[in-house]
């Protein structure tokens, strides 16, 4: 089961957004996925406990990769396409 | 028999806000054919959600009882944040003492998602090609609406009169402003496919307009070079906490620990410093703030899921009206805009609440969060888009001015000053003002003119650009092309 967390700046509208379209991306896909969302300051704090962590490219400074975890930054967060691409570009499937 | 169902209905579900809303999500799913275990965690979460946001919203009005009591008593001062939370905070806190029943929000909030769909459904005669789905968004404005409405006009006070009243004009506002922003979204997203939805749609199209008037869109923000320090400011916690500590600080350093003892909020016998004493009560704040939103965050996030599920099966390409936010990615200057609408937003702010203090004003504006970063990050990106640095600096600079204006007037005209908060984002202080003070002045006869006044803009639009209107949403809402292909 992959732990996917989707953050942006209060936690609300944008991630939940991405969060709703990665969640089909991964349903397309057939992957097994937990999906979060959350602010960007949780989702700092809390970054290595998930696989990959979602936000929108402005955001991507924000956080640091690691061993574990991977961040896709989104330009267009609706664009389910572009997940698709960003998550087969970053090896995640 | 039938008053006593009514009566143990309203009492138990109608009046219970959370379990209300649990039972929106649970319908939703149900309408969208969802297993029964995800009906049940829907309607459970929801419940929950808006549970801890009312945990959280107890705590606000605590934490800052100190704070209006000595404002109050020491200056003849009320004292608001303008702030989306704060001001649903005051609202509720309002109704509560007025003895209304909230979950009439709900109601509100839901009548005019159905108006939404109605108006985009009839797209053809209304000319409306967006939905606004941004659900805390949606909870914010529908609660702020009925507070002016149940105020300004008697006979539809706490009652579904003023429900439906406040359905339609809120559900209006959403369809006309979101559908403003389409042209000026799409030319900046390179056609993504959404509009903005969000509190400073008015501001959006304003912007839009202006921007490239008064700036030089050749020289972009993303030339120049940007302190980091900025950076902590996309983290929300850190954000409320440094503006709390800042301005709530300066407020109890200015009552003074004597005033504050003798009124026992500060204990100074137990050896607690002063200091000390300001930072705890000043992060309190983000502490309750934090619980609020996380509360928010688990009811909407089902309300969200539930809502789009069901106008995505009633409406096939319409555009969606999202979260300002999902804008930032689209950003010229990498960010950068961000950031400086922000600071210029806040430039903006500080010394429109230094006027506030010189002029004597009987309301004293606090900057949140939401607003000063939120709607000037967001006119920041469209400003940049069309003026560069030079129109982005003059367009949130003013925007800050407006916000805090605005939002004075309006916490002190709508009476929720003495409730600490007003709404605050910015067409809460430039249009929402304006239509609630034609409320309390012309009643009933202000809300048609409203909704009528505001659904003559789309057509307006249409009439400006008739051919390439439907296909800038979406080209399979070109009503020309579906109705005859010749």
């Amino acid at each position: 089961m992959l732990k996917v967390v989707a953050a942006c700046g209060n936690g609300m509208g944008t991630s939940q957004i991405i969060k709703m379209k990665i969640s089909n991306v991964f349903k397309r896909l057939s992957v097994q996925a937990d999906v979060h969302h959350m602010s960007v300051g949780e989702a700092k704090s809390q970054a290595s406990n998930f696989d990959v962590v979602f936000c929108s490219e402005s955001l991507m400074s924000q956080f640091k990769g690691g061993a574990r975890t991977k961040i896709i930054g989104l330009k267009n967060l609706l664009s389910e396409q572009e997940i698709e691409d960003k998550i087969k570009a970053a090896g995640i499937v | 028999m039938v008053l006593v169902i009514w009566k143990g209905l309203f009492a138990n579900i109608m009046a219970e806000p959370a379990i209300f809303i649990g039972l929106i999500v649970l319908i939703g799913y149900a309408l969208l054919r969802k297993p029964w275990y995800d009906c049940f965690s829907g309607f459970i979460k929801a419940t929950v959600g808006f549970f801890i946001m009312q945990a959280g919203a107890g705590g606000l009005v605590n934490s800052f009882r100190p704070i209006m009591v000595g404002l109050k008593d020491r200056f003849e001062l009320q004292a608001a944040v303008i702030d989306p939370y704060f001001g649903f905070n005051a609202v509720n806190a309002a109704f509560a003492q007025m003895g209304w029943t909230t979950s009439l929000i709900m109601v509100a909030l839901l009548v005019a998602f159905v108006w939404n769909i109605i108006l985009v459904a009839l797209h053809r005669i209304t000319k409306i090609r967006t939905l606004f789905i941004t659900g805390h968004i949606m909870v914010q404005q529908a609660t702020t609406g009925l507070w002016l409405i149940f105020i300004g006009v008697p006979f539809m006070q706490n009652n579904i009169y003023g429900v439906v009243a406040c359905g339609l004009l809120v559900g209006t506002y959403w369809a006309v402003f979101s559908n403003l922003t389409v042209e000026s979204t799409q030319e900046l997203t390179g056609n993504a496919g959404f509009a903005v939805g969000h509190q400073q749609m008015l501001g959006v199209w304003i912007t839009d307009k202006v921007a490239g008037k008064i700036g030089n869109k050749e020289k972009s923000v993303e030339h120049l070079e940007l302190p980091g320090f900025l950076q902590i400011f996309n983290d929300n916690v850190v954000a409320t906490s440094t503006l709390m500590l800042f301005f709530f600080g300066a407020i109890l350093v200015v009552l003074g620990p004597e005033y504050l003892a003798k009124n026992k909020f500060f204990n100074p016998a137990s050896g607690e410093l002063f200091i000390k004493y300001i930072f705890k009560t000043t992060i309190q704040f983000a502490v309750y703030l934090y619980i609020l939103s996380a509360g928010v965050r688990m009811f909407v996030a089902e309300m969200t899921e539930s809502f789009k599920g069901i106008s995505d099966k009633i409406l096939k390409g319409s555009l969606p009206a999202i979260d300002c936010a999902a804008v930032y990615g689209f950003d010229a200057a990498g960010g950068n805009s961000i950031l400086f609408g922000f600071l210029f937003g806040a430039i903006g702010q500080f010394v429109a609440v230094i006027a506030l203090i010189a002029f004597h004003s009987p309301v004293l504006i606090i900057p949140g969060f939401v607003p000063v970063f939120f709607d000037n990050a967001t006119l920041g990106v469209f400003a940049n888009k069309k003026g560069g640095f030079r129109g982005l600096a003059i367009i949130c600079f003013c925007s800050g001015l407006i916000q805090v204006f605005g939002g004075a007037f309006a916490a002190g005209a709508f009476g929720l000053a003495a409730y600490g908060g007003w709404h605050g984002n910015f067409d809460w202080d430039t249009l929402w003002p304006g239509i609630g003070w034609l409320i309390q002045n012309f009643g009933s006869l202000a809300i048609a003119l409203a909704i009528i006044v505001m659904l003559i803009i789309p057509q307006l639009q249409y009439r400006r650009n008739k051919k390439g209107y439907f296909a800038a949403a979406n080209p399979d809402m070109e009503p020309e092309l579906s109705t005859n292909p010749a």
